[in-house]
């Protein structure tokens, strides 16, 4: 039984970056508790997975490029960046980010790495 | 170490159950609220493999007011007094929605 | 003592808020402790005071009240989504009083004190 990370949180991104501000309401969280140096890991899922790709320019649509932020993940120690390999193969991608040390989790892996959390937002 | 999972919408509108379904262990708890119980009828959820043991309850108030019929065999009928207990009866909540 | 901690992230004239304040209101008199609601996103609407939901309408404002007066609770809001939605803690009747202005930090700080988290 895989051990639970005190008081951690989890925040599944399940929404394409930019129609909504979903990914980006997510991404506050995920820097201010990373800044207070509380745990956080971040899982992508769905539609989740186009906040990932590479070669996105939000900014010739008038979206804030927050997707630019992702890199500093390492900064505000935000260790535990996953995506989910079936979600990526629904939609023809590949395993190509613009970020790195994405870790790509199968299914089942998924599911255990989420349930290490014991606190889960979803955006 | 479990998870209560709420699903909040239907299958038909969103992927979310689906998702949902993606991310079970074993012994997980699913809770139908809301326009979740219109899953009910969805055949997604016959796909939820069987060898994980996942108990399947429905919000009874809210599916009772969208007409959805709760085949009782299948789907554990409950109160919100029950949600609460179930929200400190497993490990964690995931709210689908 | 169960602790409990709820996130709001859905507006207050949809149907859903009726779950999440009928969850919190039974969650109280079960005898959990709810250490903090916090309002995220469209949730930030639950304050908006010059709201106006016609008056065969569910009240979700009136229904915080009840629970406030009955329930000592702590109704966190997410000030820059209140910002972004046109609410602001610089002029009067914009935030309703029964909500205290904060931020993320807050939600930092409740992750900290409680033991479930749920989503509404």
């Amino acid at each position: 039984m895989a051990e639970t990370i005190e008081n951690s949180l989890a925040i599944i991104n399940s929404k394409a970056p930019y129609s909504n501000t979903a990914g980006k309401d997510a991404l506050d969280i995920a820097l201010i508790f990373g800044s207070f140096e509380q745990a956080i890991s971040l899982f992508f899922q769905g539609d989740g997975v186009w906040q990932l790709i590479p070669a996105q320019d939000g900014a010739s649509i008038f979206v804030n490029d927050y997707l630019k932020t992702f890199a500093a993940f390492e900064f505000y120690d935000i260790e535990g960046v996953y995506v989910c390999q079936k979600s990526l193969q629904d939609r023809n991608l590949n395993e190509d980010f613009h970020i790195k040390g994405v870790q790509l989790l199968k299914q089942t892996d998924f599911a255990k790495k989420l349930a290490e959390h014991p606190h889960i937002l979803r955006f | 170490m479990t998870t209560l999972h709420i699903i909040r919408q239907s299958a038909y509108t969103t992927t979310d159950f689906e998702q949902c379904i993606q991310s079970l262990c074993m012994n997980d708890i699913i809770v139908f609220i809301d326009d979740g119980c219109y899953n009910l009828q969805h055949n997604l959820i016959s796909t939820i493999d069987n060898s994980k043991k996942i108990q399947l309850n429905v919000m009874k108030k809210h599916a009772l007011a969208r007409g959805i019929i709760i085949d009782e065999s299948i789907i554990n009928p409950i109160e919100m007094t029950a949600l609460v207990a179930l929200t400190f009866s497993n490990d964690r909540v995931i709210t689908w929605q | 003592m169960n602790k409990l901690v709820v996130v709001i992230t859905t507006p207050p004239f949809s149907n859903l808020s009726v779950t999440a304040i009928n969850y919190i209101e039974t969650a109280l008199k079960l005898g959990v402790e709810l250490v903090g609601v916090f309002f995220y996103q469209d949730g930030v609407l639950h304050a908006n005071a010059n709201a106006y939901i016609a008056s065969d309408e569910f009240q979700a404002i009136e229904q915080w009240q009840k629970l406030k007066q009955k329930y000592d609770l702590a109704l966190h809001l997410c000030i820059t989504a209140a910002e972004k939605r046109g609410m602001t803690a610089e002029s009067k009747n914009s935030i309703d009083e029964l909500f205290i202005v904060s931020g993320l930090g807050e939600l930092v700080e409740l992750t900290s004190k409680t033991e479930r988290m749920v989503q509404f």
